[in-house]
């Protein structure tokens, strides 16, 4: 969504919509309204829509301002929208929480048409995750409903959300990632193959992705026919079919094959006690350090992102694992916990700058530096069964944090050697004496703990300038 | 196509383009589902006539729809 990019330029994910675009200038994050938009702008602040939507912290609250548009000549407004801790993009989100950001599309799509407008776009990229919960942040996605036409972003929401969704439940919830392939969504044509045969049974897929695609294949060189033209859908129908939307994706749900949710918890090969000792000098670190912002990379439910994210410190807790992710966002929601931000994401691998001339959407590192990165039981994974050196590795957590903390595992250590069991120990510097070395180059080492009935390592790191 | 013929600043909506064949299945599904929302209502309207409830929807319960 948001490239920082040159000052007095609208930022690169902001060219689609003529109704307006974002700019940055002195740091701060505005919203040019153009005059194309006004009428639509006027219904939305003065029929109460926008009041009743940010009360319920659906909609990014915003302030109009008095300074200089970025283009006088088209404008009609500036406002300034609250701005957002962190932007993270639906290839990041799992499961629930795509379905989440689906669900308040429709939502917001129902409420809107309650105030004789509605939403004319739905894209997934116009939902972040703000305190705790998804919200809209694209103030001029809502138009004035112009009765009997269809709705123009029903295709959108299909690729953006139903399929991926589908796709995710049926088939396999590592196919969240066709989305950082497809900018525009999963392509409906290629949902409907994927998609197993027995979904055609169900209405809601049938219509709204099965026969769409027919749809959209039989008339992909063809204009509507006249005839066509003149039907109108009409608001009762339109309604219908936001509702047949909302069903098909309310039923759709996804658990981890073969596991109960109650169970999913990764098992650690330590003791309750040593487990403890770690929250608490992790916890005191975290004290120590006050950082305004913590990834915690690795973090698998979020036991230790939550040490930070419950002091109030807003913390991305970011795991490769669908299921681990999917879990501590499911428990964030239900404790309404509000500084915890989610992530899938593949360290590996880490999402890169997409779209248009590679700026709508900007990469991982594109996202920081902060304060402070947490790499707890993760530096072996990407050290060993990654084969990263530890100085890249030191040089990639250099990049993402102004401080770490990172747990350093040995070869000793029962989770490494279930790594090494299958392979031949290339690994010579994987040594604590390696570690300290290939970190050294990046970070000064401010203090190292023992993990009490374990032989692993806890550092606080501090990046060199 | 019906929507080239809208004047352009009424319709900033314009910027996506809805296709043809999403607009054709869309007009179909509507009738069938615009339908059922029809029937639904009226059936809801002649049980509540019935059994003798009002149909307006309550205020309270549309609010905390909006904090859930």
């Amino acid at each position: 969504m948001l490239k920082m990019t040159m000052n007095n330029q609208p930022l690169s994910a902001s060219f689609r919509d003529p109704s307006g675009f974002l700019f940055e200038r002195d740091g701060v994050l505005y919203r040019q309204v153009n005059q194309l938009y006004q009428p639509h702008y006027d219904q939305l602040m003065q029929s109460g829509l926008y009041e009743r939507l940010v009360k319920a912290k659906r909609l990014i609250p915003h302030q109009e301002v008095s300074v200089e548009p970025l283009q006088p000549e088209v404008a009609y407004r500036v406002i300034q929208p609250e701005r957002l801790a962190f932007i993270s993009y639906p290839y990041e989100w799992s499961f629930s929480q795509l379905k989440d950001a689906a669900l308040l599309t429709l939502k917001l799509q129902k409420r809107a048409l309650e105030y004789g407008m509605w939403l004319k776009d739905a894209s997934a990229y116009n939902i972040q995750f703000h305190q705790g919960r998804p919200v809209l942040i694209d103030t001029l996605s809502f138009e004035r409903y112009p009765e009997g036409q269809p709705w123009v972003a029903y295709r959108q929401f299909c690729q953006h959300f139903l399929a991926p969704l589908a796709l995710m439940a049926y088939r396999d919830v590592r196919l969240n990632q066709l989305l950082r392939v497809y900018i525009d969504g999963v392509p409906l044509d290629l949902a409907s193959r994927l998609l197993p045969w027995h979904t055609r049974l169900n209405f809601g897929l049938s219509a709204h992705i099965h026969l769409h695609a027919a749809a959209q294949q039989r008339y992909s060189d063809k204009a509507v026919q006249p005839g066509a033209q003149q039907r109108q859908v009409s608001k009762m129908g339109l309604i219908g079919l936001i509702d047949s939307l909302e069903n098909t994706v309310r039923k759709l749900k996804w658990q981890p094959a073969g596991t109960e949710w109650g169970d999913y918890y990764d098992a650690t090969n330590y003791t309750r006690d040593a487990f403890e000792q770690k929250k608490q000098l992790v916890d005191r670190w975290i004290e120590q350090l006050r950082p305004a912002q913590v990834w915690d990379l690795g973090a698998n439910t979020g036991v230790f992102s939550r040490l930070a994210s419950d002091r109030g410190i807003f913390t991305v807790a970011a795991d490769i694992d669908p299921a681990a992710v999917d879990k501590s966002y499911q428990e964030m929601r239900q404790k309404k916990e509000t500084c915890l931000h989610p992530l899938l994401i593949d360290l590996t691998n880490p999402s890169p700058a997409l779209g248009w001339h590679n700026q709508e959407r900007d990469s991982l590192i594109d996202r920081g530096p902060v304060d402070l990165v947490l790499a707890l039981a993760l530096v072996h994974h990407l050290a060993i069964s990654n084969n990263v050196p530890l100085v890249d590795v030191a040089r990639f957590f250099a990049h993402l944090g102004r401080s770490a903390i990172v747990e350093f595992v040995p070869k000793s250590d029962s989770q490494v050697q279930r790594l090494l069991s299958s392979r031949v120990d290339i690994f010579p510097n994987y040594t604590r004496e390696g570690f300290e070395a290939a970190f050294g180059q990046f970070f000064t080492i401010r203090a190292v703990e023992a993990v009490e009935g374990s032989q692993r390592l806890l550092y606080l790191l501090e990046r060199k300038n | 196509m019906l929507l080239d013929q809208l004047p352009l600043i009424a319709r900033p909506a314009l910027y996506l383009d809805p296709g043809s064949g999403s607009f054709l299945i869309q007009l179909l599904l509507a009738v069938g589902l615009g339908a059922g929302v029809a029937i639904k209502m009226y059936w809801t309207k002649l049980k509540n006539f019935f059994s003798g409830k009002k149909d307006a929807p309550q205020p309270e319960a549309d609010a905390q729809d909006d904090d859930e």
